[in-house]
C-alpha cells in the first residue's frame, strides 16, 4: 500500500465509490418512503393534522299510535375530566358535590385508563342543577374539569314502560369489542326492551366534523373549510302501536301486583299495552342511575327487572279450554250436540278429579261459559295426547312468538314422547285430565295467551304481536314506514270459531264465570283462567276481546298469586278494553269537565 | 488534464451554481417552516443577510493567494481551539449544548471555525516532506491533533460535531495513504465506542473482531497488545462519556436504537421527520402546504429538520434534485482533489469534501431513519448563519483551488 506517490488509483476509485454509494443508499431510501410507503405515511400525516369530532346524533323518539310523544330526548349536563389537566385532590371535594360514594372518581378514572390521558372521560351524566351551578362558579377552581349538554331520554306521557322501551347505558368493553367501528368509550347504546331492539334505527348515524390541530394539538381551523364533514344524521322516530290510555290503565291497575298485562290488535299483532309489574323507573336510568336505586332493583326478591310478559311462563288454567273446544270440533270428534253430564267430578285412572260446581248436562258452548272441568276432562281423551299437543303449537304455544323486543321464554307443552320418556309406554293417562284443564306441566307465557287470544279474536289469522309499527322518515314529509311482519294462520274455519266465540260470549254476558266484569257499553268475550300454584294462592289469567261481534282489541292478564281469574284478571282487562274502545266516551266526558272548568274561570273573570 | 480557457478558466461555475441552487432551496423551505411561527419570523431575511455575507466572504477567499491557507493552518487552528475553550466557559447555551458564542445580536458556533482549522492543520501535518503516515508515531500525532478539538466539542457537549472530527479524521488519513493495518489502528476504536453504545454484548463482540483482526494482521504481540489495550480503554471510556452526557442526549442515542419505545418523547421527531418526508410522495404536497411543516409537528424545522420540508412540500422530485446538486459539487471537488499535484491542496479540498458529506450523510440519513437523531445542519441549506458562512469559506477555498489549479497541478 504505501508508496512515494502519495495519492494511488485505487484510493481515489475507493472515494468515488463510497461518494455513489452513499448517494444511492440514500436515494434508495428516499424511492421506499416517498414512493413506496408514500401512502402509509400520508395516513400517518392525516391522522396527526386532521382531528375527527364526533357529532352524536339525536336518538329516535318513540310515538304511539295516536302520535302522542311517549319517548322524547332532554338536554341534561354531564360532568367530565381531562386527566391530563386534573388534580386528584380535588376527588373528595367533587364526590360530594356529585352526590358519589367516595372512590367513586378514581374508579371511573382508572377504568379508563387505556385512553389517551388529554381525552376527556364522563364522569356523571344529569348532573342535577344545584351542582351545575356550583361547578359553573367554581370552574377557575378546577382545572381539568368540565360541564356538557347532552340528551338523555325523557318520558313525557306519563308512561313507565320499563320492560317495553327499556333504556339506554354506556356500551360495555364486550360490545364495543363488538362493533369497534361505531362505538367509541363512552357512548349510549340500548340495552333493554326497543331500546335495545331498535338500536340500529334508532341511533342515527354519527356524523363529524374535521379541524386542523397543530403538534400541541392545538385547533388552527377547518379542515378544506368543511367540505369533507360528514354531517351525522339523526335517529328514525319510531311509531309504536302503544295506545297510551290503555298502556296507563295497565300499569295503573298492575300497580303492588306480580303480573303481566297485554293488549293486541286482532286484525294485525299491534301491541296496544304491554305491562309487567313490578317494574322500575326509566328516568332514573337516563339520568346517572343512582347506586342506591340500582341496588334496590337487584336485591328486590320480586324481580323488577324480570320481564314477566315475555319470560314468566305459568299454567294457562282453563283459557286453554277454548282451544281444546276448537281442536276437538275441528277434528270432528264433537260437535255442537255432543252432550256431558257433569255430577260435580270424575274418576279417571283410579283418581278422581273434582269440578266447580255440578253443572248437569252441558254442550261445548255451555261447557266454555262456565268453565266446566269435568267436559273438558273427557274432551281431551277424545282429542287424544298428540293432536292435543299439536292444536296448542298451532296457536303458537310451546314455542317463542318472536315478538321484536327483548327476550323471551317459549313455554312448555308436554307431548306423548316425553311422557313415554319419563315413565314409559305405560304413562299414568289420568296426567291427560289435568292437561285439559290448562292444569299440570303445560306452561305459557302471557305474551302467548296475547297473540292466542288476537287469534281467536280473529278467527285464526293474525300478525306476529308486534310494539312497533313502523319509523318515520327523517325527511320534511315524515312519511310512515311500516315494518311487515309474519302473518300466523291457524288453518280453521270461522264457523268452528264462532261456536267457541259464543262461549266465550256467554262467560261475559250470560251466566258465566265473569259476569261480573260485564261493561253496560261495550260487549266483551273472553275466558277466565285459574292456574294452580303449589308454591301459593293461584295465579289469575283472563283473556278477552272486545266488541264481541267485531273485535278491536283483545287482552290477556296474568295476575300472579292473588286467586281466581274472574276476580283479578277480569277487572282489568275490562277496563283496558273500555280505554280502548270509549275513547270518544271519556274524551267527551274530559271536555265538559274541561269546559266546566273554563267557564268558571271566565265566569271569575267577569265578575272581576 | 484539458484546461478549459474561456468560461471556466477562472471561476468553477460547476461549484457556484450548485451551491447557489441549494441555498435558494433552503431558503424557500426556510420561508415555509417559519410563515406560521412568530418565534422565527425573522429567519428568512436574516439568512438572506447571511447570505450576502458569505457571498463577499467566498469572494475574498477566492482572491487570496493560495499558498496563504498553509501560511494560515496552524494559528487557524490555535486559534479556534481557543474559541473552544472560551466557549465552554462564557458560551451561551442553545437546545442542550454550549455551542454559541454571541456577537452582538448574531451568535457564532465556534465549532464551525475549528472544523476548517484541523482540517488545514492535519493537511499541513499530513503533506509535511517527512511524513510517515504508518508510522506509529506519525498516526498518534495526527489523532491527537484531531482528538483535541472532539473533547472540546464533547464537552459542549454536541454530538453531531465530533462525528465530523472523527470523519474528517479517518478520510484525510485514508487520503494521504493510510496502510490498511494503519486504517485498522485508527477505525477500531471509533468501530468499538459505536458499537459499546448498543450494549454490553455487541462491545464484546467487537473486542472479539478486534482481536481477531489483530491476528490476521500478525504484528508482534507487544504492539498487538497495546492496539488491544486502546481499544477496551476507548470502550469503556465511551461508555463514561454516554452517562456523563445529558439526559436528553443519552436518551436521543437510545431512541435510535429503538425509536418506537417512546414515540412521543425523544424518538418524536425521528418519527414525525419520516412522516413528512414519506408523506410528501413523488411531487410533493406543494409550497407552503405541508401539513406536517405548516402545523409544526417537527420543532425548529428550518435547521436540522430543514430535509423533510423539501420532502414534504417538493416531494422526491425536490429530495433527489437537492441530493443530486449535492452530488455534483461533491464530484467536482473529489476530482479537483484528485487533480491537485499539491498534497496539502489535495488533502484540503478531501478534509473540505469530508466535512460536507459527512454533514449530507448524517443530516439526510437522520430524516430519513438510517442515521441517530444527532443535530448537524444541511450545508448551505439549513437556517443558520456560521454554518452557511463556514459552507461559504470552504467553497471559497475550493474554488480559489481551482482558480490557481494550472501553478499546483
Amino acid at each position: 500500500m504505501k508508496t512515494d506517490n502519495f495519492l494511488s488509483i485505487t484510493r481515489e476509485s475507493v472515494a468515488y465509490f463510497i461518494l455513489i454509494a452513499s448517494f444511492a443508499l440514500l436515494g434508495f431510501r428516499l424511492v421506499q418512503m416517498q414512493i413506496i410507503e408514500h401512502n402509509a405515511y400520508d395516513e400517518k400525516a392525516a391522522n396527526n393534522a386532521i382531528k375527527g369530532i364526533e357529532q352524536i346524533p339525536l336518538r329516535g323518539v318513540f310515538y304511539d299510535r295516536n302520535m302522542n310523544v311517549l319517548v322524547s330526548n332532554i338536554p341534561a349536563y354531564t360532568v367530565r375530566i381531562t386527566p391530563s389537566q386534573y388534580d386528584t385532590t380535588l376527588n373528595k371535594l367533587l364526590e360530594t358535590v356529585l352526590d358519589v360514594e367516595p372512590g367513586y372518581i378514581n374508579k371511573v378514572l382508572s377504568g379508563n385508563k387505556t385512553f389517551s390521558k388529554f381525552v376527556p372521560i364522563r364522569i356523571k351524566r344529569g348532573i342535577d342543577f344545584n351542582a351545575v351551578s356550583w361547578l359553573e362558579e367554581n370552574s377557575s377552581n378546577l382545572p381539568g374539569v368540565d360541564l356538557i349538554v347532552e340528551m338523555q331520554r325523557g318520558y313525557p306521557a306519563g308512561i313507565r314502560g320499563s320492560h317495553m322501551f327499556g333504556y339506554t347505558k354506556e356500551v360495555s368493553p364486550a360490545l364495543l369489542e363488538k362493533d369497534k367501528d361505531y362505538y367509541k368509550p363512552g357512548d349510549l347504546i340500548g340495552y333493554s326492551g326497543i331500546e335495545k331492539a331498535y338500536e340500529k334505527i334508532l341511533r342515527g348515524k354519527k356524523g363529524y366534523t374535521y379541524i386542523l390541530v397543530d403538534s400541541r394539538r392545538k385547533e388552527i381551523g377547518r379542515f378544506k373549510n368543511g367540505t369533507e364533514d360528514v354531517a351525522s344524521v339523526k335517529g328514525s322516530d319510531l311509531v309504536l302501536g302503544i295506545d297510551s290510555d290503555v298502556q296507563r290503565i295497565a300499569e295503573a291497575e298492575l300497580v303492588g301486583k306480580n303480573g303481566s298485562a297485554v293488549a293486541i290488535v286482532p286484525k294485525t299483532g299491534e301491541i296496544l299495552a304491554y305491562a309487567s309489574a313490578p317494574d322500575f323507573d326509566l328516568s332514573a336510568f337516563s339520568y346517572s342511575t343512582s347506586k342506591d336505586y340500582l341496588q334496590k332493583l337487584y336485591v328486590d326478591p320480586e324481580k323488577p327487572f324480570f320481564n314477566r310478559v315475555n319470560s314468566s311462563p305459568k299454567p294457562p288454567g282453563s283459557t286453554f279450554k277454548v282451544m281444546e273446544a276448537i281442536a276437538a270440533l275441528d277434528m270432528g270428534v264433537i260437535d255442537t250436540n255432543y252432550i256431558i253430564v257433569c255430577r260435580g267430578g270424575q274418576v279417571f285412572g283410579g283418581r278422581f278429579f273434582k269440578c266447580d260446581a255440578s253443572h248437569g248436562p252441558l254442550n261445548v258452548v255451555h261447557a266454555i261459559e262456565h268453565s266446566c272441568d269435568v267436559f273438558f276432562y273427557n274432551l281431551i281423551y277424545k282429542i287424544g295426547m298428540n293432536k292435543w299437543d299439536e292444536y296448542a303449537k298451532r296457536f303458537g304455544f310451546g314455542e317463542d312468538t318472536h315478538i321484536d323486543i327483548g327476550e323471551e321464554t317459549p313455554g312448555f307443552i308436554p307431548t306423548e314422547a316425553g311422557y313415554e320418556k319419563i315413565y314409559g309406554e305405560n304413562w299414568p293417562r289420568s296426567i291427560m285430565a289435568s292437561l285439559g284443564i290448562g292444569q299440570g306441566e303445560v306452561n305459557v307465557t302471557p305474551i302467548q295467551l296475547a297473540q292466542y287470544v288476537a287469534l281467536l279474536a280473529n278467527d285464526g289469522v293474525t300478525y306476529t304481536p308486534h310494539v312497533v309499527k313502523g319509523y318515520l322518515t327523517n325527511d320534511i314529509s315524515r312519511k310512515f314506514v311500516p315494518f311487515s311482519y309474519k302473518e300466523i294462520n291457524v288453518g280453521i274455519s270461522k264457523k268452528i270459531f264462532a261456536i267457541a266465540k259464543e262461549g266465550m260470549f256467554l262467560v261475559v254476558n250470560g251466566s258465566g264465570t265473569a259476569a261480573a266484569s260485564r261493561s253496560a257499553d261495550v260487549q266483551i268475550a273472553g275466558k277466565t283462567g285459574t292456574a294452580q300454584n303449589p308454591h301459593g294462592k293461584d295465579h289469575a289469567l283472563f283473556i278477552g276481546y272486545a266488541p264481541a261481534n267485531n273485535p278491536q282489541i283483545a287482552v290477556a292478564v296474568v295476575i300472579e298469586n292473588v286467586g281466581f281469574g274472574a276476580t283479578w284478571a277480569a277487572p282489568i282487562a275490562k277496563k283496558m278494553i273500555e280505554a280502548y274502545l270509549l275513547k270518544d266516551k271519556l274524551k267527551q266526558l274530559e271536555n265538559i269537565s274541561e269546559k266546566k272548568i273554563s267557564n268558571n274561570y271566565t265566569g271569575a273573570a267577569v265578575a272581576h | 488534464m484539458r484546461i478549459d480557457y474561456k468560461l471556466n478558466d477562472k471561476f468553477d461555475m460547476g461549484l457556484a451554481i450548485p451551491a447557489f441552487l441549494l441555498f435558494c432551496i433552503g431558503l424557500a423551505a426556510i420561508y415555509s417552516s417559519t410563515l406560521h411561527n412568530p418565534h422565527a419570523a425573522g429567519n428568512f431575511n436574516k439568512q438572506l443577510f447571511f447570505g450576502m455575507v458569505s457571498v463577499i466572504l467566498f469572494f475574498v477567499i477566492y482572491s487570496l493567494p493560495t499558498n496563504i491557507f498553509k501560511t494560515i493552518a496552524v494559528p487557524t487552528y490555535l486559534f479556534s481551539l481557543l474559541f473552544l475553550v472560551v466557549v465552554l466557559v462564557i458560551g451561551k447555551r442553545v437546545s442542550g449544548a454550549k455551542a454559541w458564542l454571541g456577537m452582538g445580536g448574531f451568535g457564532f458556533q465556534p465549532s464551525e471555525l475549528a472544523k476548517l482549522g484541523t482540517v488545514l492543520v492535519l493537511a499541513a501535518f499530513l503533506s509535511r516532506k517527512n511524513a510517515v503516515v504508518d508510522s506509529f508515531k506519525d498516526i498518534l500525532f495526527a489523532v491527537s491533533l484531531g482528538i483535541i478539538p472532539i473533547f472540546l466539542v464533547l464537552a459542549e457537549p454536541d454530538m453531531g460535531t465530533t462525528f465530523v472530527f472523527v470523519g474528517l479524521l479517518i478520510i484525510m488519513l485514508f487520503w494521504k495513504g493510510i496502510s490498511l493495518f494503519g486504517m485498522f489502528v485508527v477505525l477500531s476504536p471509533a468501530v468499538l465506542a459505536v458499537s459499546s453504545l448498543f450494549g454490553i454484548y455487541y462491545f464484546i463482540s467487537g473486542l472479539a473482531l478486534v482481536v481477531f483482526c489483530l491476528f490476521l494482521f500478525r504484528k508482534d504481540i507487544f504492539f498487538s497488545a497495546s492496539i488491544f489495550a486502546i481499544n477496551l480503554a476507548v470502550g469503556f471510556f465511551t461508555n463514561y462519556v454516554l452517562k456523563a452526557l445529558k439526559e436528553h442526549q443519552q436518551t436521543r442515542i437510545k431512541s435510535f436504537i429503538n425509536p418506537l419505545a417512546d414515540p412521543l418523547g425523544a424518538g418524536y421527531n425521528a418519527i414525525q421527520a419520516k412522516v413528512a418526508i414519506g408523506s410528501g410522495g413523488l411531487w410533493g404536497k406543494g409550497f407552503l402546504a405541508g401539513s406536517q411543516t405548516q402545523l409544526q409537528f417537527i420543532p425548529e424545522q428550518w435547521t436540522d429538520f430543514i430535509y423533510c420540508v423539501i420532502g414534504e412540500e417538493f416531494g422526491f422530485i425536490g429530495t433527489i434534485i437537492t441530493l443530486g446538486l449535492f452530488l455534483y459539487m461533491f464530484i467536482r471537488v473529489l476530482k479537483l482533489a484528485s487533480s491537485a499535484k499539491d498534497e496539502f491542496l489535495s488533502l484540503v479540498l478531501i478534509g473540505i469534501l469530508s466535512i460536507y458529506f459527512i454533514h449530507l450523510l448524517v443530516n439526510v440519513g437522520m430524516v430519513v431513519g438510517i442515521v441517530p437523531v444527532i443535530g448537524i445542519p444541511l450545508p448551505f441549506v439549513s437556517y443558520g448563519g456560521s454554518s452557511l458562512l463556514a459552507s461559504m469559506i470552504m467553497l471559497g477555498i475550493a474554488a480559489n483551488v481551482y482558480r490557481t489549479r494550472k501553478n499546483y497541478t
